[in-house]
């Protein structure tokens, strides 16, 4: 019994310790297939060539919020440039929100124009599970690939990474 | 005694009571006293077991989560707020209730002090709040403690 629990536990560690370690910098992000606003089903590999943001967000979270406008910038800037790892940039929203009309009315209100994609099942959402997410904002670069290049970068931070790999 | 010796234990003196005074006041901070944080395995433990006392649980965040829990809304908002009012004043005083929020840290959640702020002006007697440090998914999902479906 004490063997079977033993090994039950080492199994239990060595998941979530491989889990987390798949979402290293070099690693491939796993693949993400929710759908938009629109009801359209989106994969994050469908932007395969191009650098991308993915980034966790939630309308009930303030932070997230605040950093949205900083986002529009950015991706305003960003967007048709190139990059040592991808032609363009783009940011892929993965929204934890549950409500519909609090998702569809901040994007509205904050002029977002990147693909957002939500299954609107809130902390409950297996995306939070697959991507290991601890607290929002949550984000991950990935290169065109979707290799991870980058982990949780926020405001300067991320804009100095983009023009670190920005061609000139 | 030594002069420095002296300093050196008058100075210890005054920062022991700084430090004492500070923690105190950031004890006094929040609108709930330490023995009404709830840990989530004693409820969740409660919540298995349908022949234990169940609390009233009432969730003031995004979506009400945990089994058994009622829906409020975001207490942040003056709607949500009323409606917990509403709520409230069909509850005898001496009633057991947890409130929850889970969406942030507790340290960035909008939602659970004015909540818990209400209980305490309203003057419930045996109302808690659910421990989530971190959040939701954290400290109840992941531990895999019962959800609604």
């Amino acid at each position: 019994m004490k063997l079977l629990l033993l090994l039950l536990f080492t199994l239990f560690v060595s998941t979530s310790f491989s889990q987390i370690r798949d979402l290293e910098i070099g690693n491939q992000a796993p693949e993400i297939k929710l759908t938009n606003p629109e009801g359209d089903t989106i994969r994050l590999s469908s932007f395969k060539g191009k650098v991308v943001l993915i980034d966790f967000w939630a309308t009930w979270c303030a932070p997230c919020i605040a950093e949205q406008s900083e986002l529009v910038a950015l991706y305003k800037k960003y967007k048709h440039l190139s990059f040592t790892s991808g032609m363009g940039f783009e940011i892929f929203g993965v929204s934890l929100d549950n409500k519909k009309d609090s998702w569809l009315s901040q994007i509205k209100k904050k002029k977002i124009t990147w693909t957002q994609v939500s299954d609107l099942k809130y902390w409950n959402s297996p995306i939070a599970k697959t991507y290991n997410i601890q607290a929002l904002p949550f984000n991950l670069l990935i290169d065109k690939n979707g290799v991870i290049i980058a982990k949780n970068l926020h405001s300067i931070e991320l804009e100095e990474k983009l023009a670190e790999i920005k061609i000139d | 005694m030594n002069v420095r010796l002296r300093a050196l234990i008058s100075f210890l003196s005054v920062g022991a009571i700084v430090f004492a005074l500070l923690s105190f006041q950031t004890l006094q901070k929040e609108p709930w006293r330490p023995d009404q944080l709830l840990n989530p395995e004693e409820l969740a433990i409660t919540i298995n077991d349908p022949q234990n006392h169940q609390p009233l649980i009432l969730c003031v965040g995004p979506a009400a989560t945990i089994k058994n829990s009622i829906d409020i809304g975001a207490a942040h908002d003056k709607e949500n707020l009323d409606k917990l009012k509403k709520k409230l004043n069909t509850i005898p005083k001496d009633e057991d209730i947890v409130l929850y929020c889970g969406c942030c840290p507790f340290n960035k959640c909008p939602n659970i002090r004015p909540a818990f702020e209400l209980l305490n002006k309203m003057k419930f007697e045996n109302h808690k709040l659910l421990n989530l440090p971190h959040n939701l998914k954290v400290d109840w999902i992941d531990h895999g403690y019962p959800v609604n479906n």
